[in-house]
């Protein structure tokens, strides 16, 4: 449990350490070339582990839907807007408002797919969430 | 004519980093997807793959049409590695998600490992971006997020 938990805040550090470095290479590039980049030595890193490992392709992998593999370009267009963001608003300010909208969006997300969430906790977590966008985006 | 005090250049990327979090939902469910039929490993590999191709179209275009000033000179040969670190959460991820933290409490804790770490960056500058002191209007909206975000993750969402 420990172990796990270590994981899954290292996992939130790593999060915030990619952007943080994506953000630095698109000052001396782009916002895509970085993504570029950092799709491109991920990719290199995965199929190394995976060519030692084994299991990149496991047997059922081609069964996914063709729309499952959008998630790629939709990565591409998220990695370039954290590097755009972070060298404006800061490492901050960009983690906690893409979060913010995860949370609402996922909110969103749930009630089309007719998962009901539960009321009072979503409610007054998403008014939280809206109010923040609005105070931080309001001129000081 | 009146000119305005002062322009609200600011606006735009806060509302613009909120509707990305968008992204990262849809991201979540299509990856999701591929974890469910080929594993979490493959679906990471196979975000990345696509991904690359992606971004080689993109940057035929826009190249094309000469995409973007650098602010800076060269970048420093550990600037490239950030993806290192993206492919290491995937495998962080899973491993956290497949234990009693399940993923409620995965996401919880990364929500505080982004915190801390960003907090850290902005305050020193880390990896050559610019060091950043948090307003007190920055600090009470994030509050506001950071609190929001928690309840919805632990109390708030069905599937979770």
């Amino acid at each position: 449990m420990m172990l796990a938990a270590l994981f899954a805040f290292s996992a939130g550090l790593l999060i915030s350490l990619s952007r943080q470095i994506n953000g630095r290479l698109s000052l001396s590039t782009s916002p895509l070339v970085a993504s570029f980049w950092n799709h491109v030595v991920g990719l290199a890193l995965l199929t190394a582990i995976g060519l030692v490992i084994g299991g990149i392709f496991p047997p059922g992998a081609a069964d996914s839907p063709w729309w499952a593999y959008f998630g790629g370009p939709l990565g591409v267009i998220f990695v370039a807007s954290g590097s755009w963001l972070i060298v404006r608003i800061g490492a901050t300010n960009t983690a906690l408002l893409v979060i913010g909208g995860q949370m609402v969006t996922g909110i969103v997300l749930d009630l089309l797919a007719g998962q009901k969430p539960v009321l009072w906790a979503s409610a007054l977590g998403v008014l939280m969430i809206i109010s923040g966008v609005w105070i931080s985006q309001k001129r000081s | 004519m009146e000119i305005p005090a002062a322009p609200r250049r600011r606006a735009l990327p806060f509302l613009f980093a909120f509707a990305s979090g968008g992204i990262l939902t849809l991201m979540a469910h299509t990856n999701g997807t591929l974890g469910h039929y080929g594993g979490p490993f493959f679906a990471s590999w196979m975000a990345h793959g696509a991904g690359t191709v992606a971004a080689i179209l993109l940057l035929a275009v826009l190249f094309r049409r000469g995409e973007g000033q650098a602010l800076k000179g060269r970048a420093p040969l550990w600037a490239y590695l950030g993806g290192f670190s993206g492919a290491l959460t995937v495998i962080f991820t899973a491993k956290a998600v497949n234990s009693p933290l399940a993923l409620s409490g995965t996401l919880a804790l990364g929500l505080a490992g982004q915190v801390v770490f960003s907090l850290a960056a902005d305050k020193w500058g880390l990896f050559g971006l610019a060091k950043r002191r948090l307003s007190l209007k920055d600090a009470a909206s994030l509050g506001l997020i950071g609190l929001g975000s928690v309840l919805i993750i632990l109390f708030g969402r069905a599937g979770l």
